[in-house]
């Protein structure tokens, strides 16, 4: 009975620290990025199981055309198009696959309005290899997003 | 740790263990709930810094509303109806006044792909093929005379080229694009392939700055075909778009430019000019064609006015209607000699053609469904 004991902490105690890692390890990639063309930046949030990146800044706030906020006016969705950049969600449902990597996510562009398929690659702990493709991966792009540090308080 | 010694303190244990569990269920449970905030201070993302003290910014090979780039498109075009006329050729047999006849029509095939092969912020490195084939029908193409005339006519032109592309940025402003590719252009087909001996080289090294979101320029030097011959100029890259976004200019002087009109993300329109051209090797001669020269080549160049309207059928595909005119630059026959040589003539060189012959400038529409890229 006692062996039974011991090997059932011992499971219990391994199963939560390896889940704990793999949560910590998922959380890495929290934090505020900013894309390689440097006209947002972006907070990677995490809602449930499953993280988002919202756009926070915005190098051109102001659309130059009516002097207001930029908002989604190239949105194929109509409805959306008063919707304001900042805030908005360009990242969604992106899930940890485990070795630095997020899947099954998408990335919206909102400079035309059309959303890719997604994956996240953690190359350090600063630096993302963010790749939008259609359908299948080689038809894509990589974008190199840079962590940005956020001052103590 | 105390070892257990009867079932009842056993099953006390389990239930601290359990309990122990549910004590890590929630904070793990909480790891997975809302991280986001409701209440941002907006203003603080302004000051950020990178981490990563190295960290660098680069340009990027686009600017707003710059038109879709294809990863793959399959289009049609057909040419319109234009007179030819050719001298006398040099073969026994052949008439010896200059011969003119009409083509009707022509017609072909182009295809292109352009895969990216590296696409990082520091280096895009992208393979680009093509493909492009022209069928010339002619008006009583049984009564045809000249040798030139029955030989486009029975085997027409085409042209298949393997390139890439790569566009290097060095910092936030500065970068270096690089174009090269081999073509095989000529009379070819499926029997009988080219020989890799007559695939005529192409390349263009261009320095650019990339000045705003809005506008980037370059300027280099190219070793082209584009004038249907080989010929070395030098070649300018523009791309602009207005403040409003609805205009634009894109430039790779002197190949193409034109002017554009986007509509929204999904259509715009562009008014140019392109200027196309190869040479090809004419290999597939018959004995009564061309039969006393060796190693000719058609120097083939035009110079196409157009308009083009691009829109989104669907997501990322897209359909592009083109049409204009196509003025005749050149269509004239080089002879290499039993070296088989290719040759630079430059614009100013005096070697003279085998024969210069007069194509009608003509009409043309095109229709193309491409994949564009991200």
């Amino acid at each position: 009975m006692n062996l039974v004991l011991k090997t059932s902490s011992a499971l219990l105690f391994w199963a939560s620290t390896l889940l704990l890692s793999a949560q910590a390890d998922a959380d890495r990639l929290l934090g505020v990025w900013e894309p390689s063309n440097g006209k947002a930046r972006v907070k990677i949030e995490k809602i449930g199981p499953k993280y988002y990146g919202k756009i926070v800044w915005l190098k051109e706030p102001v659309d130059p055309k009516t002097q207001q906020p930029k908002t989604d006016k190239n949105n194929p969705d109509e409805s959306l198009r008063t919707v304001p950049l900042k805030g908005y969600r360009l990242l969604k449902d992106f899930s940890y696959a485990g070795n630095n990597s997020w899947s099954e996510g998408t990335i919206y562009d909102p400079e035309n309005g059309s959303t890719y398929s997604c994956t996240i690659s953690m190359k350090d702990p600063n630096t993302l290899d963010i790749r939008g493709y259609i359908g299948i991966s080689a038809f894509g792009r990589t974008d190199v997003w840079k962590r940005l540090q956020i001052p103590a308080k | 740790m105390e070892a257990a010694s009867n079932p009842g303190e056993i099953m006390l244990r389990l239930k601290h263990y359990a309990l122990g569990l549910l004590f890590l269920c929630p904070l793990i449970a909480s790891a997975q709930t809302d991280s986001s905030s409701t209440d941002e201070d907006w203003d603080m993302y302004g000051n950020l810094d990178f981490a990563d003290k190295g960290a660098k910014r680069f340009a990027s090979s686009k600017v707003l509303n710059l038109s879709p780039a294809r990863l793959i498109g399959v289009g049609y075009e057909v040419v319109g109806g234009a007179g030819l006329s050719s001298p006398a050729m040099p073969v026994p047999n052949a008439p010896t006044d200059t011969s003119a006849s009409r083509i009707g029509l022509s017609h072909g095939l182009r295809l292109q792909a352009n895969i990216p092969l590296i696409s990082r912020n520091n280096i895009i490195w992208q393979m680009n093929l093509n493909y492009q084939d022209q069928n010339y029908v002619f008006e009583d193409a049984a009564a045809l005379t000249h040798p030139l005339h029955r030989w486009l006519s029975r085997n027409g032109l085409r042209s298949a080229g393997l390139g890439f592309t790569v566009f290097k940025p060095f910092d936030e402003k500065n970068f270096v694009l690089l174009q090269a590719s081999a073509d095989a252009s000529g009379d070819y087909g499926w029997k009988r392939l080219p020989s890799f001996g007559n695939l005529r080289y192409s390349a263009a090294l261009l320095y650019g700055r990339k000045v705003s979101d809005r506008f980037m320029w370059g300027a280099g030097i190219s070793r082209t075909y584009r004038v249907g011959e080989l010929n070395y100029v030098p070649v300018v890259l523009l791309n602009w778009t207005s403040a409003s976004g609805k205009w634009g200019v894109e430039c790779l002087l002197p190949a193409r430019g034109s002017l554009r009109r986007t509509f929204s993300p999904r259509s715009l329109a562009t008014l140019g000019f392109e200027l196309e051209g190869q040479s090809y090797r004419l290999e597939n001669v018959d004995s009564d064609i061309l039969v006393s020269q060796t190693n000719l080549e058609l120097r083939r160049s035009e110079l196409r006015l157009r308009l083009e309207y691009q829109r989104s059928l669907s997501g990322f595909y897209w359909i592009g209607i083109q049409a204009g005119l196509r003025y005749n630059y050149a269509f004239e026959l080089d002879s290499f000699g039993s070296d088989n040589r290719e040759f630079f003539r430059g614009f100013f060189g005096d070697q003279g053609y085998l024969l210069e012959n007069s194509l009608q400038h003509t009409w043309f529409v095109s229709v193309v469904f491409s994949l564009v890229s991200p």
